[in-house]
């Protein structure tokens, strides 16, 4: 028999008492955990799905509504932009690469994003490059011939289960011009795994037919300068009209980040208030246990255990409750944190890398057990100090 | 190794409480008592007379306000507390009036329990041995139970167990059979004087109960031990 042992007995000895408090000491972990992972996994999908492209011009209003739907495809899109304003800026000797996006509605919850073959072109500065798992790109077809042909991401394809060959339309008036799959992409951690990709031909056309709109309208258009001291002058000309604006994603990222940092700051103090609600439990928990074990910390010390081993025993049992709370929270965080990032990323939120390993895990465990040594601290110096002749006649 | 002479000692041994008006109450003044080795001796005394706090005073559980206390050629009272500790784990045995065994623990663990703390039997031989001395005492099917599972007799008996756990030369028993009905008491008592005698023990029973006063080669009376003591303890 070893300390260990006696610790175990005594948490079977109450094993209500003890299963409740590491299921509180593991709601709390659960607590911290997830939100760390979730608040971390939708930072990094920010940053994962953020655009090679260093400036979007759309219609007048919030530069974050913009750069949402269009990156992220969050948020409502923005009213549409005429045809002219892509075609100024392919002209544009200081513009590099221009692609024009028109964001469309959804079918089963996967929005249709008009583009040009551009948006997939294999530039050498592009870092999220969407690349085929199957079939192959859609035509670049003229807009009075539209082929209905369509790319689609990989949740997208996994979610409508369509494959190659197969085809699907949105509204009994598109019955007779279904879009026909033509690839599939590899999952690319970023919006675009749960876009449909249509050529902007197809798109207008199905805006004709549906709505009976003879305009040709984009949504954006995403702008690679040339150079990048041409990004200020790009971004300043653009703005200065009144029907369009043109937004830097990285100075939104930088908004959103802030916003985040933020939320985490709240969250902070938040956790600091569970750690301490879940210490004062544990701690209310072994006094209480060391009270009413006052008679068997003077009978254990009358049979010689030292006063370090009576401090020993208490110390552990509550690091072993913490411990024992902090590897369900652990596990249980993970579990949040899955549920929470698979329900965000189905609503189109950015999230990513919500369950990888790193330093949280092990840190937390540590917390933890300190936390559960610190609760257990005054225990113990109880059980410590307990007057052995006192206290052992029957109570 | 048994030394020459009585296996226990005491001389001038007072022990007094603090009162709440600063004063202090004497509860306990022994001139002088000896305990040879390997009798039974039994200290008679009504309730409150201070048996107990000598029991405590010689088992080292608590410090004595004057005198000295020689346990098997040990002063215990000269031991700083870790030392007297893992002195009274190793050489004393103590059986308590109302048993005090762990509800958490079973019977055998009860037992082992006491060997962990003394750390003098090897990890490995603890449960061998202590299945072993419960079987001796009639325990050799309630080894895997829980004190709450056990009668009084039995959880009387499983802290005799416990008490010679360490085969420590002296084993002192408080009221051993105060708790118990007049059954019990007479064959609990029976068993503790027989294993005691078997591996020649030295027993110190203090108790106020007539059927333990004859059994044992020695009566003593708490008075006469406690006469200059000004109140009971």
């Amino acid at each position: 028999m070893t300390p260990v042992t006696v610790v175990w007995r005594y948490l079977q000895g109450r094993f209500v008492t003890s299963a409740l408090t590491v299921v509180s000491v593991a709601l709390g972990v659960s607590l911290v955990i997830a939100s760390v992972l979730l608040t971390r996994g939708i930072k990094e999908g920010f940053i994962a799905g953020a655009t090679d492209y260093n400036l979007i011009v759309g219609a007048k209003g919030s530069p974050t509504q913009l750069v949402l739907n269009v990156v992220f495809r969050m948020d409502a899109p923005t009213p549409n932009i005429p045809l002219s304003a892509y075609e100024d800026l392919r002209a544009d000797p200081r513009v590099e690469a221009a692609v024009p996006v028109a964001m469309g509605d959804a079918y089963q919850g996967f929005r249709y994003v008009a583009t040009s073959e551009a948006y997939f072109a294999p530039l050498p500065w592009r870092r999220h490059l969407p690349a085929l798992a199957t079939g192959r790109l859609f035509r670049s077809d003229a807009p009075e011939r539209p082929d209905y042909e369509a790319v689609l991401g990989a949740d997208a394809a996994r979610g409508t289960g369509l494959k190659p060959e197969d085809r699907f339309y949105e509204g009994e008036e598109m019955a007779a011009y279904p879009l026909r799959v033509v690839g599939v992409l590899r999952p690319t951690g970023t919006a675009d795994d749960r876009a449909i990709f249509i050529s902007l031909a197809s798109y207008w056309e199905m805006n004709e037919i549906s709505r009976k709109a003879m305009i040709k309208p984009l949504t954006a258009i995403l702008i690679r300068p040339k150079r990048l001291s041409d990004l200020t002058a790009l971004h300043r000309g653009w703005n200065v009209g009144p029907d369009l604006q043109a937004a830097l994603p990285s100075a939104i990222l930088l908004n959103i980040f802030n916003l985040l940092g933020l939320v985490e700051d709240v969250l902070a103090v938040v956790l600091a208030v569970v750690a301490v609600v879940v210490g004062l439990y544990l701690f209310v928990t072994m006094y209480n246990a060391t009270l009413e074990r006052r008679r068997e910390i003077a009978t254990m010390r009358a049979l010689g255990a030292r006063r370090a081993t009576v401090l020993g025993i208490v110390l552990l049992e509550s690091c072993v409750i913490a411990g024992l709370g902090g590897l369900a929270g652990i596990l249980g965080g993970h579990g949040v944190a899955a549920l929470g990032a698979s329900l965000l990323a189905a609503r189109g939120g950015p999230v990513t890398h919500a369950l990888a390993l790193s330093a949280l895990q092990p840190v937390t465990f540590g917390a933890v057990v300190a936390l559960g040594a610190l609760a257990g601290l005054l225990p113990a110096v109880l059980a410590y100090r307990t007057e052995v002749a006192e206290n052992l006649a029957p109570l | 190794m048994t030394p020459a002479g009585p296996v226990l000692s005491l001389r001038g041994v007072t022990k007094s409480f603090p009162l709440a008006d600063g004063g202090a109450l004497q509860v306990l003044d022994v001139e002088h008592l000896e305990v040879p080795a390997g009798d039974c001796t039994v200290i008679r005394g009504r309730s409150g007379s201070g048996k107990t706090t000598l029991l405590n005073l010689i088992a080292g559980v608590s410090a004595p306000t004057g005198g000295t206390i020689v346990v098997h050629g040990t002063e215990i009272t000269a031991l700083p507390e870790a030392r007297r500790d893992r002195f009274r784990a190793e050489r004393i045995g103590y059986v308590f009036q109302a048993f005090n065994l762990l509800p958490a623990f079973s019977a055998l663990e009860n037992v082992v329990l006491a060997m962990m703390f003394a750390r003098a039997i090897p990890r490995r031989e603890q449960r061998t041995r202590a299945g072993a001395i419960l079987t001796r005492l009639g325990l050799g099917a309630r080894l895997g139970h829980k004190p709450g599972q056990l009668s009084r007799g039995e959880q009387q008996r499983v802290a005799i167990a416990r008490a010679l756990a360490n085969d420590p030369p002296l084993i002192l028993a408080d009221e051993p059979c105060a708790s118990l009905d007049a059954a019990t008491a007479h064959e609990v008592l029976a068993v503790l004087l027989a294993v005691c005698r078997e591996a020649a023990k030295t027993l110190l029973v203090v108790s106020h109960d007539e059927a333990v006063l004859g059994a044992g080669d020695r009566l003593l009376d708490m008075g006469t031990i406690n006469a200059r003591a000004g109140a009971a303890g």
